[in-house]
C-alpha cells in the first residue's frame, strides 16, 4: 500500500514518515526495511543534509539505497517496508541530472513508483509543498513544479493515506492517521 | 503555550486578538531580545528569529529557553517553509530554522491554530 507524507521545510515529515514505517513493520524482525535516498550529492550543503538525515535514522534499522534516476532499475527486496525520500529530489535529478528523463519526469517517475507497489509490502513517500510562492521568477522552476504537483496528485490517487505534517502535528488529508 | 500559524497576511492577530485577550503583545519584529521571555505574546516570532539570525545570534536553544522561562507564551508565527528552496543561502537557513524551532515548541504547545483566510483550525489540541 501507499502512504504520502508531505509538508513544509523543516516540518518534520521525515521523522514522521521514519516513525511510520516502523508503526508499518512492526515489531517483525524479519520485516526489511529498505531507505531510499534521492537526494544527488552536489556541494557541501547537500552531504551536510544526507549526513543529518543517516543520523536521524541510525538506530532504526534501514538498509539505505541511493536512488538519483530511473527508479524502474532499482532492485528492492519483494514485502519490504520501504520509505523513499524525497519525491521533489527524484523529481529534479530526472529533470537536470545528464541522466535525467528530461521531459519524460513525470512517466518515469511515476511508472518507477507502479513497478515498486507491485513488490513490496508498504511504501511511504516523502513529499514537498514547495507551491506556494508569491513568484515564480524562471520558467525552468515553473515546469518543475508543475510536474512534481502532477506527481504529487496522481500519488494521492493511488494511496491509502495522504498526511501534511506541519511542525511536527499530522494533517489527515485522505484517509486515516496511518 | 499555545501557537497561531498561517501565511502571511491570514489574519492571525486579529484571531490571537479574538480568541485570547491578551493586555500586551510584543511585535517579534522589533521588540528588546529579553521581552519574549516576560511577554504574554508575541506577534510576527518569525521576524524575531530572522533579527537573531542577522545578528549572528545561535537560535539552536531558543525553543528550549522559551520553553522554561516562558512556558505560557502564545506564539503567532508565519508559517514561511511553503515555497521553492531559496537560492539564497541565508534565505534558506531562515526558513529551516523557522521550521526546527516552531516544530519543537509545537511538541511542547497545548494548542496549535493554523489560520487561512481567516478561519482559524485547531490541528492540536492536548
Amino acid at each position: 500500500m501507499l502512504h504520502i507524507i508531505t509538508g513544509g521545510s523543516g516540518s518534520g515529515k521525515s521523522v514522521y514518515a521514519e516513525d511510520k514505517i516502523l508503526a508499518l513493520s512492526g515489531q517483525a524482525s524479519k520485516a526489511k526495511r529498505i531507505y531510499i535516498a534521492t537526494m544527488y550529492p552536489v556541494d557541501e550543503e547537500s552531504h551536510q543534509r544526507i549526513e543529518k538525515h543517516r543520523r536521524m535514522r541510525e538506530n532504526k534499522n534501514f538498509e539505505t539505497i541511493e536512488c538519483f534516476t530511473n527508479l524502474k532499475q532499482l532492485e528492492v527486496p519483494n514485502d519490504s517496508y520501504v520509505l523513499l525520500e524525497c519525491m521533489s529530489n527524484l523529481a529534479a535529478n530526472e529533470m537536470y541530472l545528464d541522466f535525467g528523463a528530461k521531459e519524460d519526469t513525470v512517466k518515469a517517475v511515476l511508472e518507477g513508483i507502479d513497478l515498486l507497489l507491485r513488490n513490496v509490502k508498504e511504501l511511504v513517500i516523502v513529499t514537498n509543498e514547495i507551491f506556494s510562492d508569491s513568484g515564480i521568477y524562471f520558467e525552468a522552476t515553473k515546469y518543475y513544479l508543475s510536474c512534481l504537483g502532477n506527481i504529487n496528485q496522481e500519488l494521492s490517487r493511488k494511496a491509502e493515506n495522504v498526511v501534511e505534517v506541519v511542525y511536527g502535528i499530522p494533517v489527515i488529508l485522505k484517509g486515516g492517521s496511518l | 503555550m499555545k501557537m497561531i500559524i498561517g501565511g502571511a497576511f491570514q489574519g492571525k492577530y486579529e484571531y490571537a486578538q479574538e480568541n485570547f485577550k491578551l493586555k500586551q503583545w510584543i511585535d517579534g519584529a522589533v521588540c528588546e531580545e529579553d521581552e519574549i521571555f516576560q511577554c504574554q505574546g508575541i506577534n510576527h516570532f518569525h521576524d524575531y528569529i530572522k533579527r537573531q539570525l542577522l545578528e549572528g545570534t545561535p537560535v539552536e536553544n531558543l525553543a528550549q529557553e522559551l520553553i522554561v522561562k516562558n512556558p505560557e507564551i502564545i506564539i503567532i508565527s508565519d508559517e514561511i517553509g511553503y515555497g521553492v528552496v531559496p537560492l539564497d543561502r541565508f534565505e534558506r537557513e531562515y526558513r529551516e530554522k523557522v521550521g526546527r524551532i516552531c516544530t519543537e515548541l509545537a511538541a511542547f504547545s497545548l494548542e496549535v491554530h493554523r489560520i487561512v483566510c481567516g478561519v482559524g483550525v485547531v490541528i492540536k489540541r492536548v
